[in-house]
């Protein structure tokens, strides 16, 4: 059987002809599809966590200030919101970013003791604390971590707490934490009658009624007892807080740069292989083909660039999640759970930064007259 | 496609060329006419610089005419056909540096040239098998360039040129690069070829034998015409 010549084993016996050049772009283009699936990645996920965080713990609304950052509410308004007619239950809640050890930092929650939220999480040992008493549970995740079990202390910002329980939660912003009584962290956070949302469970909807329209007259019915307060449903709470649109921006800028590096490494790669292939790009226009079928060549080996760098860097960015929903310093906001359309993004992606960055190139390749590309030394 | 031609018919025509190059300061072409019948061996001849190859190469279609028409079959180059269609399906180009590809093996190398037609790859393969072991070269079909000899890289140049089995064979100093057994094995292969497939060539020589060889004889000196 005679050796058959394709169009794209042309393609790739040009890139392979320049292993180290095909291999330090691959490189490049890895590393930003890379940082795309990592950053972008986490960023998505962690706002699915707040969203299922949300969703499994019954919250309807979530009372805040102006933003979750800076959010600090009386805690006394809680009268006022339980007051109204479709709210069934009122969490006061305190949320904070603290360091526990010092390579350690984790998400803490100021809970009341009978706050409906603990209903989505489930004991695996000891008890529930007690308002008042300096007392905590710590998520599955982050007490394997810190290698805490029911019965040991831990010092928080100089307080010593005793860990009551160990809880098991669904995300893991829930499996990664430490809650404890409202009042204690009002105390060390210096957040005497503040709380930062209040959480709100409605009554059922009406028979009729969506479910939606129920959420969002409820909201308006709380915004209009509190003046200055934001009362935002659940789920645009979850999508739209300051914490997830910094992760968005973080992710998606650090992934742009990392995206046009690899882009540039591409064309110049394609740009210097058509300049070194100039009399060959002569010869196939010689041989008849028209300037169409090397764009498609160019393009071919741009594309297989951008194709194999994407997979390999999908493998790497997803590695690089599952590492860091592993280590103690990430794994209370990092989730390894990557979407299938985050990945599909990623590689259309990456073969539309292959096909970026070979368009010049290819466009420059198929404009080369036959004969001066001949005369080429 | 169009229609054959009759042996004895002009196949191929310049008209009044002029070619000149850096805006018009060098000449190599000063007004050619030239008339080719279909199945005849033409052989091109004139000093260095003179303008041979620029004829050849307007004439094959790699280049365009300052001023002037070439004509395939009575229509204008560039016009009435088009160029790339015309190099790949009615011309067959061979060079004397053979210009093959260096990271594809003999047979890929004579695959290339019709990898622009819509043709299945099992049909390209054999094609190109076939017209190598035409040329005698059945045990080097997987050899890369830098692996076979001067002549025997000649000859995959010339399946090369005849894969799409076109009708004008062109070969510009075809024997430049090679010593004098495989010039006349080369020579004597193109007027196989020729012969049996009653092909029109034009070579472009600077060796007076090839040149005596040929049935009609052109002589270029200065980018005109001479005889």
């Amino acid at each position: 059987m005679a050796s058959q010549l394709s169009f794209t084993g042309f393609a790739w016996k040009n890139l392979w002809r320049r292993r180290l050049r095909t291999f330090l772009t691959l490189v490049g283009i890895t590393m930003g599809i890379g940082a795309f699936v990592a950053l972008v990645g986490f960023s998505r996920a962690f706002e699915h966590e707040w969203l299922r965080m949300y969703t499994s713990s019954g919250i309807d609304i979530a009372v805040v200030q102006s933003n979750l950052l800076s959010s600090s509410i009386d805690e006394s308004l809680a009268a006022k919101i339980s007051a109204l007619p479709d709210v069934a239950q009122v969490a006061p809640m305190i949320f904070n970013l603290m360091d526990l050890t010092p390579e350690v930092n984790a998400l803490v929650y100021g809970w009341r003791a009978n706050s409906f939220e603990f209903d989505s999480l489930t004991l695996l040992s000891g008890r529930r604390f007690h308002d008042g008493a300096p007392e905590i549970l710590m998520g599955d995740l982050l007490a394997s971590n810190l290698q805490k079990k029911s019965g040991d202390t831990i010092s928080i910002l100089g307080t010593n707490f005793t860990v009551v329980g160990i809880y098991h939660g669904g995300t893991a912003l829930e499996a990664g934490a430490v809650i404890m009584p409202l009042d204690q962290l009002q105390n060390i956070a210096g957040m005497e009658g503040k709380v930062t949302a209040f959480h709100v469970k409605l009554r059922p909807a009406p028979a009729g009624e969506a479910q939606d329209a129920y959420v969002k007259q409820a909201s308006a019915a709380i915004e209009a007892v509190l003046p200055d307060i934001k009362a935002v449903p659940a789920a645009e709470r979850a999508a739209n807080n300051q914490l997830v649109d910094l992760a968005h921006a973080v992710a998606w800028g650090t992934s742009a740069i990392a995206l046009l590096i690899g882009v540039l490494g591409i064309a110049n790669t394609m740009a210097m292989s058509v300049f070194e292939r100039t009399r060959e790009i002569g010869i196939l226009r010689a041989l008849g083909w028209k300037g169409r079928h090397v764009i498609l060549l160019i393009l071919a080996e741009a594309t297989a660039l951008g194709f194999v760098g994407g997979m390999l860097g999908i493998g790497v960015g997803w590695g690089a999640l599952r590492l860091l929903s592993t280590l103690p310093q990430t794994a209370s906001v990092v989730s390894a759970s990557v979407s299938p359309w985050h990945l599909l993004d990623a590689l259309v992606i990456a073969i539309a930064s292959g096909l970026l960055a070979g368009a010049y190139p290819a466009w420059r390749g198929a404009r080369l007259s036959p004969v001066e590309a001949l005369r080429y030394e | 496609m169009s229609n054959p031609i009759a042996a004895g018919s002009p196949i191929l025509e310049g008209r009044g060329l002029v070619k000149s190059y850096d805006e018009g300061r060098v000449e190599a072409l000063r007004g050619v006419d030239v008339k080719i019948d279909a199945g005849e061996y033409v052989a091109i001849s004139g000093p260095s610089g003179s303008g041979k190859s620029t004829l050849l190469h307007l004439l094959g279609g790699l280049d365009t005419a300052t001023q002037g028409q070439v004509l395939f079959k009575g229509s204008e180059l560039g016009e009435a056909v088009d160029l790339d269609s015309y190099r790949s399906r009615r011309v067959g180009f061979i060079f004397q540096a053979f210009y093959l590809l260096p990271t594809l093996r003999a047979i890929e190398n004579v695959q290339v040239a019709m990898l622009a037609l819509h043709e299945k790859a099992n049909h390209r393969a054999e094609r190109a098998a076939a017209l190598l072991r035409e040329m005698g070269l059945e045990a080097r079909m997987g050899h890369f360039p830098n692996q076979l000899s001067a002549g025997e890289r000649q000859r995959v140049a010339i399946a090369r040129a005849l894969a799409n089995d076109p009708t004008i064979l062109l070969a510009d100093e075809p024997t430049g690069n090679l010593d004098s057994v495989n010039s006349a094995r080369t020579m004597e292969i193109l007027s196989g070829i020729r012969e049996q497939r009653g092909m029109t060539m034009i070579v472009v020589t600077h060796e007076n034998d090839i040149a005596h060889a040929a049935p009609r004889h052109i002589r270029i000196r200065d980018g005109r015409i001479e005889s």
